[in-house]
């Protein structure tokens, strides 16, 4: 086949491809058009629109009628925010929630900066939702069975909305636009105003008097008002930093110094501000820190050696001598932690040749292995050292907190071992393969719970003498086991959406296994696989609430069995529970929306 | 890169001499890090197992499956059998119960999530908007909240009292859950089964003649009514006829005493030939596959691998029949106990009707009135847990559907309008078939979490598979058997459901060159 053929080809079929369309205007119908066009269009569709007409409103009647029922205690909700948020977390101690809130409002405000987050909203767009919002509103205070007095309030702010929608809507200026940060941030604020009118959270109730919920005596921690406040100040001055810094610092670097600290923070902010440890200055000094420095020294030593590219045939056989060395280790009694950071460093020895390169790369390479190691034995220090946070029971923080928290630490571990696992059941080696598709298809065989109630009930029988797991984190690597066998699959979608001319391709630039996986192929399998993992994270933080069958006090637990068995409050349980539906609710679903936001941005999943 | 830029070294010497030296063949590199990698997860996963039984004999727990003959101390909340005699007997009725809420979830989230996928492409907005409020709603909220949720509101309904409603003697509401009248097979039903069966044969031939028919003619001649009413024609006249086949019983009678008189060495004999036939059939047909025209052979060693292991797998079936004879035994009495309670099916009274129905009953024994055991009952425990997993499964699969749907490219239906099909013609015979396609997948996946999730029942008291084996393993302390037989249990669930899903799927898919 010649060049002259194919161009001959491209021209001809270039002539046919049509000019690329932009969609048919739909003109916009006059309301009474549009309602025979949409709902009575003809006999069957009249009926639909007047049965379902009929069921919306026995539902919106039913659900309002339950939530202002009388009876509804939800003061047992609101008392009990608290509770449901971080379970028993010591009084006195709380300003150390409210830094880790303020760390976290912190980097979403920078990334939000940083990535530009935020687009424009046309303003007759706003004013025609606007409109809608008002009429829902309307219709809802005319179904509930308020007081007149309540149902003309009702009225009164649904007037007030139509009202500014009607006047958006209306202005001659068509392109006039509002950033949707600014809305954001507008509704965030009533939030936190509504606080300071309604005390929820306080943790008073008393019966016979009115208000019957009252702010405890303690200190400002223990309020909401003030303390979300400064949050949201927080996070607006977090963003304007974000904005001055972004053109003035070199935007890879700044991008991925918040990616890590993204990726430290949840550790950090657990095991150093909120559990508090007592460390043991004495063991820290005499063992902890010199198995870190030597492993430091030695390891940058050995691997700027090893990724040097005239070290050759001799470099892998010290690699394998290094991994050996620490599957010996196993057999002998040792610390674990110099077991793991030996095994750590037989296997970045293994890949150094992967990342050999020049002076720049080499140093890239030692300072990510002294990152990781500095992480891990940072983490397992605190890990072992005594929280000075007492509380009841086995863990010291429960409710929402918990529930995120496992779902962090799930997604965190089980994406590298998904990663693996989906690695090797695509690769041409068969035991790999055939370990891998045997573990994945068992755990996706076997429903969530059983692994859970194996993992709470079983992981002490399996550990060694002396070495003690919390439930927490026992249920962490089952439940982490669980998800990487779904994530692993997804992944694999993403692995075989890479074309084989893209193996081949990098097969004869020469590249080594290795490089062709990390450099080439991962990157565009992860892409394609954006979309799925992020339904995988939402199934993840959705099957935490599967944490209360086995007893730990998560924020269902404490809805169902915790709160409705307060003397105030017996019987509550309807009411907890439909808290906790808006609270998985918004979560998740602010998720998905937020993926399609980002799929249709990338344009991600139109391939 | 790493590649050495002294011409002394140990790499251009072999390139030299055409092989490579050990340690950087790739061949033998990659076999010794699988070999490497399975010895370490064999050792770890021997060095847990012992420390498991270590762990056990310091607490003096027993492990071993003798509580499934030991009569157990527990009362099932409902099931075939609410006080088990035997450990085994109470797993057993926990398995029916997950099976029976799996199998009609399955039916209903079909039917529902159907019906959510076509509101959500409707042409009327109030529907559209139903459907998208109704898939969003469910959607992101967690089923197991859903499901105490449900709960917790039917706990709200009235008690039981001699005269409840909603329709007294009829349907009962309350908080002891639902109760209505109920058809079941009376004694007389293995009979007319069998008149079904021969129906069914009669059908099978009459739609393949019907079809024959149209195939020569070219005239419509339905096959498939005409195959449904010779069945139901077999169906009506076995009502009366039943009776006639009583004569069987002796017949399977007969197969069970044949059964008994089988000595444990021939059914080793046959289970042996079994699977090591099997794989050597697998084996035959693997290498005829892979030869080229001429008959060439040549395998990769993934395919060695591939051989090697049926090999072995079938040859460790063979170990373990001869190792354990008890297994032939237990399956040679099971054989024989099955073919017994159907000739016990068989011997009836002439008169036993096939069918019979009952209406609901309350009866009052102690303080308070309670339902009796004539009705239908599904008790609230069932009930939230089968509105939980229908209605978040239907969310699903109306998602499906729409996707499927509106996978169709436009031209088809404007094509099949083209040709003057009418609306529901294209509908039937051009968009779902095509539809189907795309849908059945997922869908199939979605069957299989709605029988895993089936096992949130355990936080409702609803008597399945898990909550039976919770409340057995927290009697005996036999947490590692119970475990085991949930995996079990669980995994040939998925794989009948994924082999039947996959058999459908097969025939569905376009047959292409």
């Amino acid at each position: 086949m010649g060049f002259a053929g194919s161009g001959v080809e491209i021209a001809s079929v270039a002539g046919d491809v049509p000019v690329p369309a932009t969609p048919p205007i739909t003109p916009k119908l006059p309301p009474r058009e549009w309602l025979k066009e949409n709902l009575f269009s003809n006999k069957f569709n009249t009926a639909l629109t007047i049965a379902s007409a009929a069921v919306l409103l026995a539902i919106a009647r039913g659900l309002l009628a339950f939530i202002f029922h009388p009876e509804r205690q939800w003061h047992a909700t609101a008392t009990n925010l608290r509770l449901s948020m971080t379970q028993a977390y010591p009084a006195d101690q709380y300003t150390r929630v409210w830094v880790s809130v303020a760390v976290i409002m912190t980097l979403v405000g920078l990334s939000m900066a940083v990535w530009r987050a935020g687009q424009a909203v046309a303003l007759d767009a706003l004013g025609r939702k606007l409109l809608s919002y008002g009429a829902i509103l309307a219709l809802l205070v005319l179904l509930a069975p308020f007081s007149s007095r309540a149902t003309l309030i009702g009225l009164a702010a649904a007037a007030a909305f139509l009202a500014v929608g009607e006047v958006l809507r209306r202005r001659d200026d068509d392109d006039r636009t509002i950033s949707s940060l600014t809305l954001l941030v507008a509704s965030l604020g009533a939030l936190v105003g509504s606080l300071w009118v309604i005390p929820y959270g306080h943790h008073s109730f008393i019966i016979d008097r009115t208000p019957r919920v009252l702010a405890e005596p303690g200190t400002v921690a223990m309020t909401t008002k003030l303390p979300w406040t400064v949050m949201l100040l927080v996070g607006i001055a977090a963003y304007f930093i974000g904005r001055a810094l972004r053109d003035r610092l070199p935007v890879n670097a700044f991008r991925t110094t918040i990616l890590l600290v993204w990726f430290l923070a949840p550790t950090t902010l657990l095991y150093l501000v909120l559990r508090d440890p007592s460390f043991d200055m004495g063991h820290v000094i005499s063992t902890d820190v010199p198995i870190w420095a030597v492993f430091t020294v030695a390891g940058t030593g050995l691997l700027l050696w090893l990724t040097r590219p005239t070290t050759g045939e001799i470099g892998r056989i010290v690699a394998a001598l290094v991994l050996v060395a620490a599957l010996a280790s196993f057999l002998t009694p040792m610390r674990m932690i110099i077991r793991l950071l030996l095994l750590l460093l037989g296997l970045f020895s293994l890949a150094a040749p992967t990342f050999a390169g020049d002076v720049s790369a080499r140093r890239r390479y030692s300072g990510g292995w002294v990152g990781v190691i500095s992480v891990l034995c940072w983490t397992v220090t605190a890990i072992n050292t005594p929280s000075t946070i007492e509380v009841p029971g086995d863990f010291f923080i429960g409710g929402l907190s918990l529930t995120l928290m496992v779902a962090i630490f799930t997604i965190v571990v089980s994406f590298p071992l998904g990663l693996l696992l989906a690695l090797a059941r695509t690769s041409k080696m068969p035991i790999f393969r055939l370990l891998a598709t045997w573990f994945i298809e068992f755990v996706r065989g076997i429903p969530l719970i059983t692994i859970l109630i194996f993992f709470s009930v079983m992981v002490p029988l399996f550990l060694p003498n002396g070495m003690h797991l919390s439930e927490v984190s026992a249920v962490v690597v089952g439940y982490a086991l669980f998800s990487s066998a779904y994530l692993a699959e997804n992944v694999r979608g993403g692995l075989q959406s890479v074309t084989r001319g893209q193996h081949e391709a990098a097969e004869a630039v020469g590249m080594t296994t290795g490089q062709k996986t990390v450099f080439i192929v991962l990157p565009q399998a992860l892409r394609v696989s954006i979309p799925p993992l992020v339904g995988h994270c939402i199934g993840v933080f959705k099957e935490t609430s599967l944490l209360a069958i086995i007893g730990l006090f998560d924020v269902l637990y404490i809805a169902r069995n915790v709160v409705p068995n307060q003397t105030e409050f017996l019987g509550s349980t309807r009411e907890n529970l439909l808290f906790v539906v808006v609270i998985y609710w918004v979560f998740a679903y602010q998720m998905s929306k937020a993926s399609q936001r980002l799929e249709r941005r990338s344009g991600l999943g139109e391939r | 890169m790493t590649t050495s830029t002294d011409p002394s070294s140990s790499t251009t010497r072999a390139a030299i001499s055409g092989r490579p030296p050990l340690w950087r063949d790739v061949v033998v590199l990659k076999w010794v890090t699988q070999v490497v990698l399975l010895a370490v997860v064999l050792s770890a996963m021997w060095f847990l197992a012992t420390q498991a039984g270590d762990n056990l004999k310091a607490r003096n727990i027993s492990t071993g499956f003798d509580f499934i003959d030991r009569p157990p101390d527990i009362q099932l909340s409902e099931g075939i059998d609410t006080k088990p005699a035997t450990g085994g007997r109470a797993l057993w009725v926990g398995m029916v119960n997950t099976l029976r809420i799996a199998a009609v979830g399955i039916i209903f989230a079909t039917i529902l999530g159907v019906f959510v996928g076509l509101a959500r492409l409707s042409n009327n907005w109030l529907v559209r908007r139903l459907g998208t409020m109704w898939v969003e709603v469910l959607r992101n909220v967690p089923l197991l909240v859903q499901i105490i949720f449900y709960f917790s509101v039917l706990t709200t309904l009235p008690r039981v009292g001699l005269d409840s409603g909603p329709i007294n003697g009829w349907l009962h509401i309350s908080n002891k859950g639902f109760s209505m009248p109920r058809v079941f097979m009376a004694d007389g039903f293995y009979q007319w089964l069998v008149v079904v069966l021969i129906g069914a044969l009669a059908g099978w031939f009459v739609h393949r003649r019907r079809t024959r028919l149209h195939d020569a003619t070219g005239v419509n001649t339905s096959p498939n009514l005409w195959a449904l009413s010779t069945v139901a024609v077999f169906g009506i006249i076995g009502l009366f006829i039943h009776p006639v086949f009583a004569w069987l019983g002796p017949v399977f009678g007969a197969v069970a005493s044949g059964l008994d008189s089988l000595s444990v060495g021939v059914a080793q004999t046959v289970l042996i030939a079994v699977a090591v036939g099997a794989a050597a059939l697998w084996i035959r047909r693997f290498l005829a596959n892979h030869r080229s025209a001429r008959g060439h052979l040549s395998l990769i060693d993934d395919e060695w691998f591939r051989i090697i292991f049926v090999a072995i797998a079938a040859l460790a079936v063979a170990f373990v029949v001869l190792r354990w004879g008890g297994l032939s035994s237990w399956m040679l009495n099971s054989g024989r106990d099955l073919f017994e309670a159907i000739e016990a099916k068989f011997d009836v009274d002439g008169a036993a009707r096939p069918f019979d129905a009952m209406r609901p009953d309350i009866v009052q024994k102690g303080m308070f009135p309670n339902y009796g055991v004539n009705g239908l009952q599904m008790s609230i425990g069932f009930a939230s847990v089968f509105f939980g997993v229908v209605f978040y499964t239907s969310a699903f699969i109306g998602e499906n559907v729409r996707g499927g749907i509106l996978a169709i490219p436009k031209g088809q239906t404007e094509a099949a309008a083209a040709i003057g099909l009418r609306r529901s013609q294209s509908l039937r015979h051009v968009v779902l078939p095509q539809a189907m396609r795309v849908i059945l997948p997922p869908t199939g996946n979605q069957y299989l979490n709605l029988t895993k999730n089936t096992s949130l029942a355990v936080a409702v008291g609803y008597s399945d598979m898990v909550q039976v084996g919770t409340t057995v393993f927290n009697q005996t302390g036999k947490t590692l058997p119970v475990v085991s037989i949930w995996m079990l249990f669980y995994l040939s669930c998925s794989l009948t459901i994924s082999v039947i899903v996959n058999w459908f799927n097969v025939r569905m898919q376009l047959v292409e060159r």
